[in-house]
């Protein structure tokens, strides 16, 4: 049996976990599922776009398979989904239940504070992964089914990939949460966190004094490789998941240390 | 010494930056006891349970319940504890049955007839959603979960906030049962009245430090109660100053504000020989008179061994 707080915490949030979990689908089949009728306009839009915005936007190519995946599910559009999707759902793992006060009876529940904040953080998590891998589970059937010519294994890199990075900003958030117990403040630093990493990946993709900046960006870790091409990444991918790793335990010892809803 | 209190303060401090939360508090409450704890709001009653139930590290000192520390054994302690948040806030939206089901479950289980019997004695509806509910429903809603798992200890802040004059009889009488239970009560109010029903003793706060620990019995002799009587013209405030019992004189205008301490009667015959408007005559505010009583008394002794 599951401790009483984690199945408490995903009731709490089953509707927001519902609403994301079909957003993310509906945004995955509509935009693989056009794959096929966007051949042709493809080719029009690769021209019509200057090659630095392409760069900028993520895109090498929307002709080949995987360009096209890369384009639409990876680039842009999808990590900013889950990424909302993992930091909303983390701020309320602590930040938002104590700034409206229902953080006290949460809390004397029998545990401890670091069993507390990891049994939230699990049960957020869990959930918040299961999101992130909607794609994933999608993209095994869609992409045999509309013919795009990419290995399945490289797709689930790629897909991987996606949820290592929500591990990433999980952990992120969980920590500011745990830290501050401010919502507005895991919204303002991750969100502030995940744009600023992603414009870093992005121009140094462009400019080349600025190359070194993408070691800094989760997003290069899990795009930079170029899995649609390349297949599997793993120590790329473990620095996404050591990151989201260590801000989680940072964030139960600070948790631990800091008084409650002053 | 320690395992002899079902809560013991030593010392106990929280500062919040430069501003004091509670100060030097050292309070020791019997097992068994219920014990009252007294001040106005902002006085630190809500920092002092915050501190006893590790939500809060204190600054200075230390706080030990039911034999154990608030941190380092908090899971065993929060089994043995029933909490009334003075804030009273819920997780989630789900109905109140639900909410208690969680709350039972994280303690290891309560046994639901246990949860409906309260209920019940508290004319609750537990088929509704806790955040549509009045804040006297919350409150039972509150009180249900406190008390439910039947804890060594129930700390309560502000328990009867919000609750109806039946409703807090019933309220009282859950105490009462509690003690008889051999439970440990510790319960802060800013209402005299209430805490003098059920307590044994008494603990007065007042500006983040301890004023005084009393026996309940001792207090009542202490009713000085505050009385405003509106005449139909302006009064001079040095007819009433001189009566006996009669204190704290201001007038404006055609308003008489005082406190009495003891019998009405020689307040009544003066102020019988002007027309008369209105009278009001309120139970002693603790605030008022009963906090301010030791407030000064406090200041007093100060001002003497400053002068000595």
């Amino acid at each position: 049996m599951l401790p009483a707080l984690v199945r408490k915490t995903w009731r709490d949030d089953r509707r927001a976990l519902a609403g994301w979990a079909a957003g993310v689908a509906a945004f995955t089949v509509i935009y693989t599922s056009f794959y096929r009728r966007f051949q042709g306009a493809a080719e029009m839009k690769q021209d019509a776009l200057p090659k630095g915005m392409l760069d900028f936007l993520g895109i090498a190519d929307m002709l080949s398979a995987a360009g096209y995946l890369q384009a639409t599910v990876f680039s842009l559009i999808g990590p900013l989904l889950l990424l909302m999707c993992a930091i909303t759902l983390t701020a309320r793992t602590i930040a938002r239940p104590e700034e409206d006060g229902g953080m006290e009876l949460l809390l004397v529940n029998p545990v401890s504070r670091r069993a507390f904040a990891g049994q939230r953080l699990a049960a957020t998590g869990t959930a918040v992964t299961a999101v992130a891998a909607v794609p994933w589970v999608l993209l095994m059937v869609i992409v045999p089914a509309v013919g795009m010519q990419i290995p399945l294994s490289r797709v689930s890199a790629a897909a991987f990939g996606l949820v290592a990075l929500v591990w990433c900003f999980t952990g992120i958030a969980f920590l500011v949460g745990a830290a501050t117990g401010g919502r507005g403040m895991v919204l303002a630093v991750t969100g502030a966190i995940a744009l600023a990493t992603y414009l870093a990946n992005a121009v140094s993709g462009m400019a080349g004094a600025w190359g070194w900046l993408r070691w800094l960006s989760p997003f290069h870790y899990f795009i930079g490789t170029d899995p649609l091409h390349t297949g599997w990444h793993p120590a790329e991918l473990l620095v996404l998941v050591a990151a989201g790793a260590a801000t989680t335990v940072a964030g139960v010892v600070l948790f631990d240390r800091r008084d409650i809803g002053v | 010494m320690t395992s002899d209190y079902a809560v013991l303060a030593e010392d106990l401090t929280k500062f919040y930056g430069p501003r004091r939360g509670i100060e030097g508090l050292t309070l020791g409450v019997e097992p068994g006891e219920v014990m009252g704890f007294l001040g106005p709001n902002g006085a630190g009653k809500t920092t002092t349970i915050r501190l006893l139930l590790d939500f809060l590290r204190p600054t200075r000192g230390r706080a030990t319940v039911l034999g154990l520390d608030p941190r380092r054994d908090k899971a065993t302690l929060h089994g043995r504890i029933g909490y009334l948040p003075g804030e009273l806030a819920f997780p989630g939206r789900e109905r109140a049955a639900d909410l208690l089901r969680f709350l039972g479950d994280a303690r290891g289980g309560v046994a639901w007839s246990r949860v409906t019997e309260l209920a019940e004695r508290l004319d609750l509806d537990l088929t509704r959603p806790v955040r549509a509910m009045s804040k006297g429903n919350k409150q039972k809603v509150g009180l249900v979960q406190a008390f439910m798992h039947q804890p060594a200890l129930l700390v309560l802040d502000e328990p009867t906030s919000g609750l109806d004059p039946l409703m807090q009889q019933e309220f009282l009488a859950m105490v009462r049962d509690a003690r008889a239970a051999g439970q440990t009560v510790f319960m802060s109010s800013h209402v005299l009245a209430e805490v003098q029903q059920v307590a044994d003793r008494v603990a007065i706060v007042r500006d983040g430090r301890l004023a005084a620990v009393e026996r309940v019995e001792s207090l009542g002799r202490r009713a000085v109660r505050s009385v405003e009587i509106h005449f139909a013209d302006p009064v001079d405030p040095g007819e009433f100053a001189g009566l006996p019992g009669v204190g704290d004189v201001t007038v404006s205008g055609p308003v008489l504000k005082c406190t009495v301490d003891g019998r009405l009667d020689p307040l009544i015959k003066a102020a019988a020989r002007h027309e008369v408007v209105d009278l009001l005559s309120a139970e002693p505010d603790l605030e008022e008179t009963f906090l301010s009583f030791y407030y000064h008394s406090e200041g007093a002794g100060d001002a003497t061994r400053a002068g000595a």
